[in-house]
């Protein structure tokens, strides 16, 4: 039987898409720049079925891509021409809530907000907040080890997963971690968590959970340069102060927002940052005041304090906004998510709009800045033959984020989008020891090959401009 | 015995070669930091030791960015100590007096792991090599980073059977303005319900340890933050619970009676395990009836919502403690032994049930050390 009908045969012919029309649906993740169309795509309603799957692609050398909700940045999900896509979308139930032991368990295809959402009535949730926590899934989320707003203060999701239950390429299913996280031996989890779907398929994760914060305050601060604001962050955490949340945008990326929504920003400010601390309610408002103080050393021309919930979200609108609105003052633009060693933000954001002036193109820079997360907007207009331009500009900030001693990505992953520079951070040997994990893993390579590592096919090849996420587009969800 | 050759070296070039070299005399290896965990798991086979002590160098600290690299042999407490004078730590206050490569390689990890984790989520970048001399980097100097594989985690919890760490990059936190401690006698099951009351009521308590009948919990923050949750904290305590302002003797002595009965002396069994936080009173009541059955002293240790533990056996033969360890793994299997009382070994395997995952286990330590040449024999029987 050839592997298509066995397939078939494993899962229900009503589980499997071969529809040329239907495929198109799968041939691309957020970055919708790279295209393939897959072979097939499977979606199995079970575990047992993604393994059965799984074994089907094994025993005949298929390549298999996993797929939660294709909001990834990095062309992680990108399809495999002569493969297929295990879709996990229909694997979404939350299958126990456990207050007591603060964790929950679900499937992979569960959204990250539906699991904090599961939490609530029990004064609990789900700490990692990407801000396509509407929508991505949260085996996506364990593929990207993803971050949000909040990591500063609280981690990202390899902080935050307690075991996964994980089918292997060879079809047999496993779990990393346990009860606890004191399971002898090789940190298997943490090594999974951030591969990228490259060392297996995660179906079911088990979370913690967290308390509610007893109080939270929100500040806006206004900065007549974008090196002060930039002081102002490294101010604030050589003081040893630790917000939820450092936001920075610059004025082009108030300017978007302004033109999209209703803005709480101010509209000529040069620099804002967004701060916001949470915790035990006088440690709260101690530390508050004293931000304020810093943020005025660092010459903020003006704070604007959050009055109340209602006010805050207003700001939060706003800063979560800011991607999609950038997208009505520019045609096209590339998205970056370079990190730098948090004391030289003003130095790397100095050097970031000088290439950009020599280039010949606008960057707006919207980003977690309490962690040195950059992500610059290289703006640009397809129309009017910038694209080269912008691609070779958008490639020079992420290794100059390298240069300068960071790394190619906080959070989007490598992908296939980044591989290639990825001899500018790693050497030989580096990437070849982490291929000898993969091998471990994943011996034949069929588990999302041409992903984090270059390949002379990859590397050579081109790929489209940077569009906007559909559901960005309409609004749904903002990119961070 | 015959004289065991000993490579001590003091630089990441001179460490590859002293692999590079003991791999061509087809030598087999232990990877010896401070000696603390050297007893951890099973008894590695040996025909040379590497010693990594004279890697103690730091090699870049900054604080603005607040992050230090370090090579892999320096002392913790030097560290720590380094740090401090800029009122930076990083949040670990393991009981052994190990290098921080051994904290790497043991997952070991002390009270603040109930709000930090272990090192696995302070370890922000590591270079190691490998049994044949391979030089590899993972992460970096920065705190957020997904580009590539993290070796860091395959190398928590090796116990030296994978490579040498050879540098270690890790994030630190800032000292607190003020700190105190909740002390309350009681029973586990009280503990963990007065436990759960902290954690839910937002106190944010950064240690929750219930140490062989006392519930302590440490609060970090500011002066007046402190004080109100301390305020709050002994209200839902009630009567029998002190409040123990700072750092001094007083507060310091509970947190050293927890890290003594960790470390154990000589002669005492001492085994940690992990659990479900809700199992930590049935734990409890399992040791206190093991330890009766067998006319064995035990003391336990707990961080209960961080679902880890440690039992200290004392007194009676090794066969006493054989059983009453056997006991704790059937209920546990997530159990190592990290001290062995004279003569567990003939009584005893190294580990018990195997992790679910212990294949991929296999085929990681095969595919990082192909020849079995790094403390060949830790996880035996698993592999
Ligand atoms: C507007 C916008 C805003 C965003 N904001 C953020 C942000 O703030 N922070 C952030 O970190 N990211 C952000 N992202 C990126 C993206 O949402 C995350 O990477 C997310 O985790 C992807 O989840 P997904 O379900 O969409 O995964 P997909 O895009 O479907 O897949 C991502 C990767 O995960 C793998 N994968 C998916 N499911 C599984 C599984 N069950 N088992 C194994 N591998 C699997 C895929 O193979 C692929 O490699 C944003 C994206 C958009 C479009």
């Amino acid at each position: 039987m050839s592997w298509s009908a066995e397939l078939a045969e494993a899962l229900g012919r009503e589980n499997v898409i071969t529809d040329p029309a239907r495929l198109r649906t799968y041939e691309c993740d957020g970055l919708t720049g790279y295209r393939v169309q897959p072979a097939m795509v499977v979606l199995p309603r079970s575990a047992e079925q993604v393994a059965a799957a799984v074994r089907v692609c094994a025993g005949h050398g298929v390549p298999f891509v996993a797929r939660g909700a294709g909001t990834g940045l990095s062309g992680g999900a990108l399809p495999v021409a002569d493969g297929i896509v295990i879709s996990l979308q229909r694997l979404r139930r939350v299958v126990e809530v456990d207050p007591v032991n603060l964790r929950a368990v679900v499937e992979p295809g569960v959204t990250n907000l539906d699991i904090s959402k599961a939490a609530a009535p029990y004064g609990l949730y789900y700490a990692p907040d990407p801000s396509s926590q509407q929508v991505c899934t949260i085996g996506g989320n364990v593929a990207e080890n993803s971050g949000g707003a909040h990591c500063l203060k609280y981690g990202f999701t390899v902080n935050h997963v307690l075991a996964a239950e994980v089918v292997l390429a060879d079809g047999t299913v496993t779990t990393l971690g346990g009860d606890s996280a004191q399971v002898p031996g090789y940190d298997l989890l943490g090594a999974f968590i951030g591969s990228e779907g490259t060392l297996g398929i995660v179906t079911k994760v088990t979370v913690r959970l967290l308390a509610k914060p007893a109080a939270v305050r929100t500040m806006v601060a206004d900065f007549a340069t974008v090196a002060g604001a930039g002081d102002a962050v490294t101010g604030i955490i050589a003081a040893g102060i630790v917000p939820a949340a450092v936001e920075m945008l610059d004025n082009l990326a108030i300017q978007a927002v302004a033109a999209s929504t209703e803005s709480v920003y101010t509209p000529d400010t040069v620099a804002a940052l967004v701060v916001e601390l949470d915790g035990p309610p006088d440690d709260v408002a101690e530390q508050f005041d004293e931000v304020q103080e810093i943020c005025r050393q660092h010459g903020s021309t003006k704070i604007m304090l959050a009055r109340d919930a209602d006010h805050r979200a207003l700001i939060w609108k706003g800063r979560k906004a800011a991607f999609a609105a950038v997208g009505r003052i520019s045609p096209n633009y590339f998205v970056q998510d370079g990190v730098v060693p948090r004391g030289r933000l003003a130095e790397v954001l100095g050097r970031i709009a000088a290439m950009a002036d020599d280039a010949g193109v606008r960057v707006a820079n919207v980003f977690h800045a309490g962690d040195g997360n950059l992500h610059p907007l290289v703006l640009y207009s397809e129309a009017e033959g910038q694209h080269d331009r912008a691609e070779r500009l958008s490639t020079q900030i992420a290794e100059l984020c390298v240069e300068l001693g960071g790394s190619l990505s906080g959070e989007h992953g490598i992908g296939a989008d980044k591989a290639c520079s990825m001899p500018r951070m790693f050497g030989e040997d580096d990437l070849a020891t982490m291929l000898r994990l993969r091998t471990a893993f994943d011996p034949d390579g069929l588990c999302n090959p041409g992903k984090v590592f270059p390949t002379p096919r990859l590397c050579g090849e081109r790929p489209g401009p940077y569009r906007p996420h559909p559901l960005e587009e309409a609004g749904v969800i903002e990119r961070l | 015995m015959s004289t065991v050759t000993t490579y001590r070296p003091a630089a990441l070039a001179e460490l590859r070669d002293a692999l590079v070299d003991s791999a061509r005399a087809g030598e087999r290896l232990a990877i010896a930091g401070g000696g603390s965990a050297a007893a951890w798991g099973g008894a590695p086979r040996y025909d040379a030791v590497l010693d990594t002590t004279a890697m103690s160098g730091l090699i870049a600290y900054n604080p603005t960015d607040m992050t230090v690299a370090v090579q892999a042999g320096m002392p913790f407490a030097a560290l720590q100590e380094t740090l401090a004078g800029n009122g930076q730590w990083v949040a670990l206050d393991p009981a052994r007096a190990g290098t921080v490569g051994g904290l790497v390689a043991t997952a070991d990890a002390g009270p603040v792991r109930h709000a930090f984790g272990t090192s696995r989520d302070c370890v922000i970048g590591v270079t190691v090599v490998l049994a044949d001399g391979t030089v590899a980097r993972s992460g970096g100097h920065v705190i957020k980073n997904v580009a590539g594989y993290d070796l860091a985690k395959v190398f928590h919890g090796s116990l030296g059977t994978l490579g040498v760490l050879a540098e270690v990059v890790l994030r630190l936190h800032p000292r607190p303005a003020a700190t105190a401690t909740l002390a309350v006698p009681c029973d586990a099951a009280a503990a963990f319900d007065l436990g759960g009351r902290l954690v839910h009521g937002s106190l944010e308590p950064v240690a929750v340890e219930w140490c062989d009948g006392t519930l302590l919990a440490r609060f970090d923050g500011t002066a007046g933050g402190v004080e109100d949750r301390g305020r709050r904290a002994m209200a839902l305590a009630g009567a029998g619970a002190e409040w123990l302002p700072g750092d001094d003797h007083r507060a310091g002595a509970r947190w050293s009676a927890v890290a003594d009965l960790v470390r154990g002396a000589d002669g005492d069994t001492v085994v940690r395990l992990g659990a479900a936080p809700d199992r930590a009173p049935s734990l409890a009541a399992l040791v206190d009836r093991e330890a009766r059955a067998h006319a064995v002293d035990a003391a336990l240790t707990s961080s209960p919502f961080a679902g880890a533990h440690t039992v200290r056996l004392r007194g009676a033969t090794a066969a006493a403690h054989a059983a009453v360890v056997i006991a704790l793994r059937t209920e546990f299997p997530a159990t190592t032994v990290c001290r062995w009382a004279d003569g567990l070994h003939d009584e005893l395997p190294a580990w018990g049930e195997p992790p679910p995952a212990v294949a991929v286990l296999r085929a990681v330590k095969r595919a990082f050390d192909p020849d079995d040449r790094l403390g060949s024999g830790r996880f035996a029987p698993w592999f």
